[in-house]
């Protein structure tokens, strides 16, 4: 499994310049234009400035965006063009091993966006301790959509099915799930939906720990449906990809 | 231990169609054992089910005394495969590969570095180390590939397809080099569609076609068997029936393929017999060989399917 986080590892270092780009500014953009631009002619939310109540969904769709993306092109690459997964199985390596070495790669690509983001946004005065209690949070969120991207991999007909996934899943899901609006102004059956999937979840618990509200007794609901997500879809994942490797 | 390889009545079904119908095979330590057969015949399945990426649906399959159904970890370390498809890591040059590989192999990188420089030398690819993998020849790719497969000292090797697609210089010094794996006792299971390089180094072949076993023998055997000692190529333009007719009453074996006859002797006294007989006509006679087993036992005919 460590093998196969290395590989990548050492193909991430080639071309950290052209990833960090995408992972770490393209983030910021949004920061800048919707925090700072947008949201000046906002009135708080939730009690909020609108850049912290903003900040906390960035972070997490960051984390989203970054591992899906990670997790279903190159992969779809590597399994169809490149044939290295076929190639590594040739080796002593087995397909769950393979497996699990993506899905750690992508969420720790995933983290280093989101470490990129922290870092930066140091600058804007958003710093605060606590953002070190939000990352495992956010590395759960990560091993969940990393899972997710293998998952469609595993059952992709071509690149075009990445289509579907991405614009009828990840984009609308990043805009309905307490990222830009507070849900609790929704409808009920809005609300419902959008806690139907993990994604609201890991916003609603980041920004009570980024509000120092830790004690709340629903984090322990989102935390629990966080990791419910994580480990069902991490076991379909493996399932679906020994099917497609192994005939 | 004698026994590299034991199949016993292995099969495989994709969904409803049968690609392996019940193979038993033995193959024996140090071995160099060809599998010959047309696209299709299951060759790259049998070959997968070695390995492990294919799942018999029936009957066992032992390498090395292991099974391939609960032992394939212990397996793959102890064996080298060339797949038809290079699956070279395109994001990295040539040291690279091998290092990665060495990696999944579970070698420290002590012995990564030693084992790739040795069979950079022996590839004759040491001062292409540092290319991209894309920017290397055919011939260089298929020796990384094979280099690829050495990296770990295997006890069996599996290649498939070695030398498709290669020019007769890569092909001569491939076929060279697996002489010498030969003479290491290596185990050597190997798939082609070059009868010359099934003739050359397989001590033994089987001809499968559509999932079955049809025969396994020496080449010497095989040609003997099926075809005899020469071949004449008649061409027989519009007088099909009249070369027909005559060569059923002398009861010599033929094959027609389209306005050609193949006509197989099993010894130069029949042949010498049998040319008083052709009177303008054109015809060759040339020595029997692999090819017309193949032909012979496959069918001279290209298939829809394949």
């Amino acid at each position: 499994m460590i093998q196969v986080w290395l590989r990548n590892f050492l193909f991430f270092r080639k071309t950290f310049l052209v990833s960090l780009f995408w992972t770490v500014i393209e983030p910021l953009m949004y920061l800048a234009a919707f925090g700072f631009g947008f949201g000046r002619y906002i009135p708080p939310i939730e009690g909020m400035p609108f850049i912290d109540f903003y900040f906390p969904g960035l972070l997490c769709s960051t984390a989203m965006m970054v591992c899906y993306f990670e997790a279903t092109y190159p992969n779809y690459t590597k399994l169809t063009h490149q044939k290295t997964f076929q190639t590594i199985l040739l080796t002593p390596l087995s397909a769950e091993q393979i497996l699990f070495g993506e899905v750690f790669w992508s969420a720790t690509k995933a983290m280093i966006g989101v470490l990129g983001v922290i870092l930066v946004s140091v600058f804007f005065g958003l710093f605060s301790w606590r953002l070190f209690f939000i990352l495992p949070v956010l590395f759960i969120l990560s091993l969940i959509f990393a899972a997710f991207g293998l998952i469609i991999v595993s059952i992709a007909k071509n690149y075009d099915s990445f289509v579907f996934s991405t614009s009828g899943f990840i984009i609308p899901l990043s805009l309905v799930s307490g990222t830009y609006f507070s849900l609790k102004d929704m409808p009920q059956f809005i609300q419902w939906m959008a806690y139907a999937f993990p994604l609201s979840h890991a916003v609603e618990l980041v920004r009570q720990i980024l509000q120092g509200q830790t004690g709340s007794p629903k984090n322990g609901i989102h935390l629990s449906v966080l990791i419910l997500y994580c480990v069902s879809l991490l076991f379909l994942a493996k399932k679906l990809f020994q099917r497609k490797m192994i005939i | 231990m004698s026994v590299a390889l034991s199949a016993i009545n292995l099969k495989k079904n994709y969904k409803d169609v049968a690609a392996i119908r019940g193979i038993n095979l033995e193959i024996k330590h140090g071995e160099c054992f060809g599998i010959l057969g047309p696209n299709g015949a299951g060759k790259s399945t049998l070959l997968k089910m070695i390995y492990g990426q294919v799942l018999p649906t029936s009957g066992d399959l032992f390498v090395l005394g292991l099974n391939t159904r609960i032992q394939l970890t212990e397996i793959k370390s102890r064996i080298g495969i060339v797949p038809q498809d290079d699956g070279l890591d395109t994001d990295f040059s040539a040291l690279e590969n091998l290092k990665l590989f060495s990696s999944y192999f579970g070698l420290d990188q002590q012995s990564a570095a030693t084992r790739s420089d040795f069979l950079l030398h022996e590839m004759k690819l040491i001062e292409h180390q540092h290319m991209h993998v894309e920017a290397l020849s055919g011939g260089m790719k298929r020796r990384l590939v094979i280099a690829r497969a050495l990296l770990h000292d295997p006890q069996m090797l599996i290649l498939d397809e070695p030398t498709t697609g290669l020019d007769p210089q890569a092909r001569l010094w491939i076929w060279n080099y697996f002489e010498k794996l030969k003479s290491q006792k290596k185990t050597i299971i190997m798939t082609t569609h070059y009868m010359e390089e099934a003739e050359k180094l397989c001590d033994r072949i089987a001809i499968v076609d559509q999932g079955m076993i049809l025969d396994i023998g020496t080449s010497p055997e095989l040609i003997q068997k099926y075809i005899g000692t020469e071949v004449i190529e008649l061409d027989i333009e519009d007088q099909k029936n009249y070369w027909m007719t005559k060569i059923i009453n002398l009861n010599i074996e033929f094959r027609d393929f389209e306005d050609k006859l193949f006509i197989y002797f099993k010894s130069m006294d029949q042949r010498q017999n049998f040319l008083q007989y052709i009177q303008n006509a054109h015809y060759l006679i040339r020595n029997a060989n692999l090819n017309d087993v193949f032909l012979k036992v496959a069918g001279y005919q290209i298939r829809g399917d394949a």
